[in-house]
């Protein structure tokens, strides 16, 4: 597995405020590498300073070996603020922007009339962009930052403002570049998304990575399992057995957190002889719940 | 230097496709024309038909109706805007002559002042002046006439009327000192100066009038479409911002190849543009140029072939000059309104070497003029107008040439380096320190 892209202790301050505090990772090709993170976490900026929109005001980003200015056209950048030129017409954009990464309009044009008609854009080409709707727009975005084959494609909150059709569309798309060979890295603080889709994780919270890792690595890190019951009978004991950390139980169903060390199973035999269990069932835990855990913040704010 | 050709070519292509282009380039050179002509055509017009009743209380200027009718009568500005030469007669006076000899001219005057108030005279009877011509006039030099009017500035009717009042009075004289008329013609024929221009070379270049004319319609070539296109740069320039676009512009090349492709496509357009106005001025010269020549507009001494060489020059510096400052101006700010406020302070720095048009054409060779076409900004359009009106030294023109590139240079990397700090501080403009922070780090 070769890295494409490595970023090395960069740091970023916008006048005081430090926005990025010396993160580091590595992107592969062939994996999807997700940038996960609240809002204001620092993400955009990580990402701009890997495309070279920022320059860090410490610490460095490789791209192939290379410095960001040498290896920008190897690079797809979806930017988190779409931008189009909206008077412009949707194919010309299209080769324009294949023409700023350094290719030919004339080479790129067969590329550009695929993706148009794959995002069902083709009746549209010769239209402006104004007139697109915001979606159709985003599918525009998208595709330039792809025509033109980049080796690495960076997308920022790739999810927003699509709808769950489209989500569906980049989530399969993006699972097709990674399985030729593409390096991806996307950021979002969609938990629920990014575990369907990413094979690295990097969790950044102010600033600052908290967790990274292949995605099971970093759920397990979690190291507590959580335990999902449906019953009949009367549960409240379960909250004090031996090893349950802490319990949430409901009329038939109850989620056990476990402390650190205990098994499963003993929960289960000492369950068994005092209710009829429906169903018992142990998870890793989920991707929010262990970014929660590593930043010590209530739930409310992710969703924020 | 493919990156900044693609800009070039969509910042092109994508103004020329506009309608407002269209409708520029070809309507332009009729407004400016209008421009320039209109006001000088309403002036003439203002006064066309004159009513004047001239009250003569010397009784021996029957003839003045006749005079004001031949060219000589004619207000010299109505001859040389309106009409050329022996044309149409702009701005007539239409005599109404009355004998006041021997009359008392404080009853006679009344009735007459009276058809001057628009109310209450029948519209045949109105005057619009009314000139007193005291009954000794030809025996007393410090006389004078008297002109009533209802308007104050009445200076065309007003200066024609007393030239030609004048001119009698001086025959008249003239003829009761005992001259026969021919000899009087001879006394009184005045002499027209015709301009020659000597140059530094020895040469003798006539037809200097033509000069201001010509000069004027270069300066507004040199002006309109750099100041246009200038501000057509800065809200590309902040629309990229607020569209965010920059972002995908900046990550895919430097902030100079961006500017500088921008800033050259539309440096091609205002090209396009004087091209398209040069035909088109060409085809009218064509047929205009024996009419100009016949009117005693000899421009063949102006519009030299060199001339032609050094406005190509000379435009794409100034165009570059302003329409970098105008990029400049448009990283600084995050929104085209605040952009108004920017503008017109910058409009006006830029139009200095308008204001001081004719200092610099009457004497290209002062200090004003030498040292406004030696300063960064404004070098390009000066020294333009001093060589086509004189011959500035060599060293002058070669400095105002390294001048006018070092400040383009200057320009495009200070705007590029701002643009890449200004990118994303959206909403607030910046506070001078900041901005000389910008300029050093990036």
């Amino acid at each position: 597995m070769s890295q494409v892209l490595s970023v090395l202790d960069v740091v970023k301050h916008y006048g005081k405020v430090k926005a990025v505090d010396g993160v580091s990772f590595q992107v592969a090709a062939g994996r999807i590498t997700g940038l996960l993170g609240r809002n204001g976490a620092g993400k955009t900026t990580t990402l701009r300073m890997i495309t070279g929109v920022l320059h860090p005001d410490r610490g460095r980003v490789e791209l192939f070996g290379a410095g960001v200015a040498e290896a920008r056209d190897r690079l797809g950048y979806l930017p988190e603020e779409r931008g189009l030129y909206r008077k412009m017409r949707v194919l010309d954009h299209l080769l324009f922007l294949a023409e700023i990464k350094g290719r030919s309009p004339a080479a790129m044009r067969p590329s550009a009339e695929r993706w148009l008609r794959r995002f069902e854009l083709w009746e549209k080409r010769d239209g402006k962009v104004e007139e697109l709707s915001k979606g159709n727009q985003q599918k525009v975005q998208l595709a330039g930052a792809l025509l033109f084959d980049p080796e690495l494609v960076i997308l920022d909150e790739p999810g927003s403002g699509l709808d769950p059709v489209n989500v569906v569309l980049v989530r399969r798309l993006l699972q097709e570049l990674a399985a030729e060979g593409k390096a991806i890295l996307l950021s979002t603080h969609q938990m629920g998304e990014a575990e369907k889709l990413c094979d690295e994780i990097v969790l950044v919270h102010d600033g600052k990575v908290v967790k990274a890792g292949p995605l099971a690595e970093v759920r397990a890190s979690g190291g507590r399992d959580a335990v999902h019951l449906e019953f009949e009978g009367e549960a409240a004991f379960l909250a004090q057995l031996p090893g349950v950390g802490s319990a949430r139980i409901d009329t038939n169903r109850a989620e056990l957190r476990l402390e650190a060390g205990a098994d499963a199973q003993e929960v289960l035999a000492a369950a068994v002889g005092r209710l009829r269990i429906l169903r018992f069932e142990v998870v890793a835990p989920s991707l929010e719940e262990v970014f929660l855990e590593a930043v010590g913040g209530a739930p409310a704010e992710v969703a924020a | 230097m493919r990156k900044l050709w693609a800009v070039l070519k969509r910042e092109y292509r994508e103004t020329v496709r506009k309608p407002s282009f269209l409708v520029m380039t070809v309507l332009a050179p009729f407004l400016l024309a209008a421009l320039m002509v209109v006001p000088a055509l309403l002036a003439v017009k203002g006064m066309g038909e004159r009513r004047v009743a001239i009250l003569d209380g010397t009784g021996r200027l029957g003839g003045i109706a006749a005079v004001l009718e031949s060219p000589e009568g004619k207000a010299p500005f109505a001859r040389g805007a309106g009409a050329g030469r022996g044309g149409t007669p702009a701005g007539k006076i239409a005599p109404e002559y009355v004998n006041l000899f021997a009359v008392d001219p404080k009853n006679a005057v009344g009735p007459y002042l009276a058809r001057l108030a628009s109310e209450g005279t029948p519209k045949d009877q109105l005057l619009d002046g009314v000139l007193l011509v005291p009954a000794d006039a030809f025996e007393r030099p410090i006389t004078s006439l008297t002109y009533f009017s209802r308007s104050a500035v009445d200076l065309l009717a007003q200066e024609s009327l007393g030239r030609v009042v004048n001119r009698l009075l001086q025959r008249e004289r003239l003829s009761a000192r005992g001259l026969e008329p021919s000899e009087v013609e001879l006394l009184l024929a005045p002499l027209p100066v015709r301009t020659v221009q000597v140059t530094k070379s020895g040469q003798e270049r006539t037809g200097g009038e033509g000069n201001f004319l010509v000069a004027m319609v270069f300066m507004a070539l040199l002006f309109i479409p750099s100041l246009v296109y200038g501000q057509e740069v800065m809200r590309g320039v902040i629309q990229e911002k607020t569209d965010r676009v920059v972002e995908i512009l900046v990550s895919s090349m430097t902030p100079m190849e961006l500017l500088s492709g921008k800033i050259l496509g539309m440096a091609a357009v205002g090209l396009t543009q004087i091209a398209v106005w040069m035909t088109m001025a060409g085809l009218l010269l064509g047929s205009g140029l024996s009419q100009a020549q016949a009117a005693g507009l000899d421009l063949s001494a102006v519009l030299r072939p060199v001339v032609a060489i050094w406005f190509v020059v000379f435009f794409v510096l100034s165009y570059l000059v302003t329409v970098g400052a105008y990029a400049a101006g448009g990283s600084i700010v995050s929104s085209e309104k605040e952009a108004q406020q920017v503008l017109t302070p910058v409009m006006i720095v830029f139009m200095v070497p308008w204001f001081l048009m004719m200092p610099i054409l009457t004497s290209p060779d002062s200090n004003l003029s030498v040292v406004l076409s030696l300063v960064p900004i404004y070098t390009p359009m000066t020294m333009f107008i001093r060589i086509l009106v004189s011959e500035p030294p060599a060293w002058q023109v070669a400095l105002s040439l390294v001048l006018s590139v070092a400040t383009i240079a200057f320009l495009l990397k200070a705007t590029a380096k701002i643009f890449r700090a200004g990118l994303l501080a959206t909403g607030k403009r910046p506070t001078i320190p900041e901005l000389w922070r910008w300029l050093k780090e990036a």
